[in-house]
């Protein structure tokens, strides 16, 4: 039995490493348990990140002669959209307005495979329609800060790239807007390759694959959108974790009363339990936290109707089932969701959820206190003066819309989670998310 | 010698009360001292002390995942050398005899799977940058290898074998990616173990298919004999004779870590029957095997974990990579430890009558405490962690590489290395694209499963299938199968040495058999009898190679020690 304690007194102690660490009395704000995280060591960027930046800022690439990755996904804007509106505008002449909100590439570096279920890369032989088949009649674990772990098993959909999760790698993602007539517009593989033979950076393919990869126009596209995944995985700034939490993590900061207020309302399950999903604890690797289990929900925003496709009255974006993803469109119990993102860097945002309905977070956190208990302040009013809900999903998938993570599972009358105060200090906590804070010496 | 008898004896009648005994040892009990006392003469059979036919007194197979050698030595010993990458320049005496891309240039630049009916996937071989170490795992199984080997033409990688998983956000992916290969700016230290030992050009899998048959066939030599629990599921074939042939992945029947609806348990003898029966000390070290252990991440039992360099965390351990849990001689299905480092090994603990509840089967770190306290197996099978196995979609070769050579580093640092041998090998390909075939010397003729040559057709029809347990011809035993890289570095392995003889996984067992066995076979089919020999690798007059150190992440060379004069 020796053996297994020293094991045993081994692993425990690493764990409980920081209780140990920390002081005696702690200065108010301060985190009394302060931990160590772990982040990727800055290195020099290799060859192919080098070649991937060149890419990534490269507005030739576009129909348009002005668009680049960059320009939708701002390194200004913790690489999210630079402007006000909902969606950004591409195409030939920029006029055409995208399909969705820009989401933020910072923090994908971790993202897994999309999946339903967890992912389990060792088994070698289960494709999306046998863990939909699972899905279907699997448990569900309520959603609370308490219980991340346990949620993480539950059977629905999780990891990849995009609001509905259709792109596994970065790679993957960066061929999208590349592609795609109303963001970057580039034609064709082909119109692609072309440019990319002429282009200043040309040579730098030739140094990572040879000559030979000219000759090949789809597999030069696909080496330059890698690249382009590399640069961000590279690039400290897609992924510094430096926001002031993270230092308060480590004790390197203190919280103000507000944003210490608006962490605990964050993670109490009977007020906001904005920690049921948006995951606020350091991985057991020691990672820092992501602020997202990387699955997906139907939260049932508010229609946009400032968006163009919004002018057909029979349209509906339904994230994972479609119309933009195609492979899960049988899988209705999916119909509705949408992946829960990261709220690091969140409050530099001017659009919030898929269809950039929101513009502050104020709002954002009016409709999660409200869509349950006083929906008229969030749903436009009907003919019948009542609150349309779920107003941009049709009825028969109104059954998918989570009503049982709190604050979701209140009902009309009841009293809401959050009082002004307490979403003003959630606000504030969120705000303490923003990477480039500086830690006081 | 007494006891020799009497231990022998006593492993056949308790071999089936091992898993109960197992099953009732919790954690790692001291060995008793009255015991010690008792059989003080009985001193632990010494692997130093034993006669072998060749200068080696220990080997060490470290059994990698899932990688074709043209995707690893394509164009050895040429690296294309980007700036900021662990440079690799050859050796002037390297050998250009090798049977690779680099030696027939049009392999490069009009290779056949250029095919047309590859679709989109039809590409000439490329290179893989070191920033692309984690890949999409490829389809590896029996059926759709043998159609992407096409007859011999192999020019269909990417129709059946180019599809997998994608790997995680930082993983490259394209279509025809099967074509990729790796070059001594990513592989370094396997390019610079061939620059200074030897290779293999010409090693195959035994069969075509994945991880769990290649595990067989290195160690048992056949697939055939497989037994299904009632109810459950596995990846059988019938063999023709009444019996079944397993052919993909199955977990181990009864393994605490296994599926609870596939399992699979097989019949025939295995290697370790046969050290058992000539007492010799041997153990199969698997990452992840000891569940009582708690990693760094809080994890532990069957869900022990741990994170790579390119890809996030992964099980430690996999059942259906285990050879040894499919037998019920060799199997340790509780995962029980065993009773001291000293007992690692032995099948009883040495100085006692107790039989080891362990039964030759221990965790990787097991390994690495024993051969530091001096208790160095004469025969040692290990497999890595997952996430350092090299398999692509949970491991890579940059974690491999840091795996392996920390591994390496620390054998040649033991008083031991002098009369040492590692086997470098790899239980299949992947479905990575490779150029040479192997004419079948023992086909299938399965009509569901075979298509080498057509629907039901693995090799020349009228040719005869090879012997199952029990003597008859049976299916699904169709190879030589995927080419793969086999490395071997010892004292004695000739310095950068490429090898053109034909030898497959079975090889591993055939070459104990001559080393320690007098060249006994295991029989049953088992292919160790047929296939050709590893020793052409080795220079067993002379110990003419220098220890090598390299450095784990990059796998540059570090240190170089002259080579001992010993002739």
């Amino acid at each position: 039995m020796l053996l297994r304690t020293i094991v045993w007194f081994l692993g425990a102690g690493l764990m409980a490493g920081a209780v140990f660490a920390a002081e005696p009395q702690t200065l108010p704000g301060e985190n009394p348990n302060p931990i160590h995280l772990i982040r990727r060591p800055v290195e020099p960027l290799s060859a192919m990140a080098r070649l991937g930046r060149d890419i990534f800022f490269d507005t030739s690439l576009s129909s348009s002669g002005k668009m680049a990755c960059a320009s939708c996904h701002s390194p200004d804007h913790a690489y999210g959209p630079p402007n006000d509106g909902p969606v950004v505008f591409g195409g030939p002449a920029l006029a055409d307005p995208g399909a969705r909100a820009v989401p933020s590439l910072t923090y994908l570096e971790r993202q897994p495979d999309f999946s339903i279920g967890p992912d389990d890369r060792e088994n070698e032989t289960v494709t999306l329609a046998q863990m939909a088949e699972v899905g279907q009649t699997a448990d569900r674990v309520q959603k609370t800060a308490t219980q991340a772990a346990q949620s993480a098993a539950n059977i629905v959909p999780q990891g990849g790239l995009f609001w509905d999760g259709r792109a596994d790698t970065l790679q993957m993602q960066a061929s999208g807007p590349l592609l795609d007539p109303r963001e970057m517009d580039g034609g064709s593989i082909e119109i692609i390759a072309e440019k990319l033979r002429h282009a200043p950076y040309a040579r730098k393919f030739a140094t990572l694959f040879g000559e030979n990869i000219f000759k090949n126009a789809n597999l030069l596209v696909a080496e330059a959108t890698f690249a382009v995944g590399r640069y961000q995985v590279e690039e400290p700034s897609f992924h510094s974790y430096t926001s002031k939490f993270d230092y308060w993590l480590e004790g390197k900061a203190r919280l103000g009363d507000s944003e210490m207020r608006g962490y605990r309302l964050f993670n109490d399950q009977e007020k906001a339990n904005c920690a049921g999903c948006h995951s606020a604890q350091p991985t057991r690797d020691g990672l820092p936290p992501l602020f997202t289990d990387t699955q997906y929900e139907a939260l049932a925003a508010p229609r946009n109707l400032t968006l163009a496709d919004t002018k057909d009255p029979n349209y509906f974006d339904l994230g994972v089932c479609g119309p933009i993803r195609k492979d899960v469109a049988d899988q209705t119990q999916f119909c509705g969701m949408f992946k829960t993102p990261t709220l690091r860097n969140t409050a530099v945002r001017r659009a919030f959820f898929h269809n950039g309905v929101f513009q502050t977070l104020q709002q954002v956190m009016d409709f999660y206190n409200f869509r349950d208990t006083n929906p008229e302040k969030v749903y436009p009013l009907g003919v019948d003066g009542k609150a349309q809900k779920y107003n941009d999903i049709p009825v028969k998938y109104h059954a998918n819309v989570d009503v049982s993570d709190p604050p979701f599972n209140r009902h009309p009358g009841e009293t809401p989670a959050m009082t002004a105060q307490d979403e003003a200090d959630i606000i504030a906590f969120l705000k303490t998310l923003n990477d480039g804070y500086k830690p006081e010496e | 010698m007494r006891n020799q008898k009497l231990k022998t004896t006593l492993l056949s009648t308790v071999a089936l009360l091992v898993v109960a005994v197992a099953a009732t040892l919790i954690g790692p009990v001291i060995a008793g001292q009255d015991n010690d006392e008792i059989a003080e003469k009985e001193a632990a059979v010494h692997p130093n002390k034993l006669k072998t036919k060749y200068p080696i007194k220990h080997l060490v197979v470290i059994f990698n995942e899932n990688r074709s050698f043209d995707h690893y030595f394509g164009t050895y010993p040429n690296a294309l050398n980007p700036e900021g990458e662990p440079l690799f320049e050859p050796a002037k005496n390297t050998p250009r005899d090798i049977n690779n891309l680099l030696s027939s240039p049009a392999l490069l630049d009009s290779n056949p799977n250029l095919n047309a009916a590859n679709g989109a996937g039809a590409t000439n071989p490329f290179r893989l940058d070191r920033t692309q170490a984690n890949t999409a795992d490829q389809g590896h199984a029996y059926t759709p290898e043998q159609k992407a080997y096409d007859g011999g033409k192999n020019d269909l990688f990417p129709l059946d074998t180019g599809k997998g998983t994608s790997g995680g956000a930082g993983a490259f992916g394209t279509t025809g990616q099967v074509m990729g290969y790796f070059d001594g700016n990513t592989v370094t230290a396997f390019w610079n173990y061939a620059q200074n030992f030897a290779m293999s050009d010409n090693a195959w899998t035994d069969d075509f298919g994945p991880s769990t048959p290649g595990a067989l066939n290195m160690f048992a030599g056949t697939t055939n004999g497989a037994v299904v629990p009632a109810g459950l599921t596995a990846n059988t074939i019938p063999d023709g004779q009444g019996g079944l042939t397993l052919i993909n992945d199955t977990d181990p029947t009864g393994d605490t870590c296994s599926s609870q609806t596939a399992q699979v348990s097989m019949t025939s003898k295995n290697i370790g029957d046969l050290l058992n029966a000539a007492d010799i000390p041997w153990g199969s070290f698997m990452g992840g095997f000891n569940l009582q252990t708690i990693n760094n991440n809080s994890t532990t039992g069957c869900a022990r974990s741990s994170v790579g360099q390119a890809v996030g965390a992964t099980a430690d351990y996999i059942p259906h990579h285990a050879w040894f849990q499919y037998f019920t001689s060799t199997a340790n299905l509780t995962h029980a430890r065993p009773t001291s480092t000293k007992a690692i090994g032995y099948t009883s603990v040495p100085g006692t009558k107790n039989v080891d509840p362990a039964n030759h089967a221990y965790d990787l770190e097991d390994f690495t405490t024993a051969v530091g306290a001096g208790n160095f197996p004469a025969v040692s099978f290990i497999k890595l962690p997952a996430f350092q196995d090299a398999h692509p979609g949970y491991s890579d070769p940059l974690d491999e590489q840091t795996g392996v050579v920390t591994l390496i580093n620390f054998l040649q640092q033991q008083r031991d290395w002098d009369s040492t041998a590692v086997i470098i090998a790899y239980d299949d390909s992947d479905g990575w694209a490779d150029h040479a075939f192997s004419p079948t010397t023992h086909p299938s003729f399965s009509t569901t499963a075979d298509a080498l040559n057509g629907a039901g057709i693995c090799g020349v029809v009228g040719t005869t299938e090879p012997a199952g347990v029990n003597g008859m011809p049976v299916h699904g035993r169709c190879g030589p199968g995927t080419r793969t890289p086999f490395v071997v570095i010892s004292p004695y392995a000739k310095k950068n040495y490429v090898s053109h003889v034909l030898i497959t996984q079975a090889s591993i067992p055939q070459f104990i058999e001559d080393n320690w066995l007098k060249g006994e076979r295991l029989g049953g089919g088992s292919f160790d009898a047929t296939t050709g020999s590893i020793v052409d690798m080795f220079n067993f007059k002379r110990a003419d190679s220098a220890e090598l150190f390299l450095d784990p992440t990059f796998g540059t060379v570090e240190t170089r020690k002259q080579a001992k004069k010993n002739d």
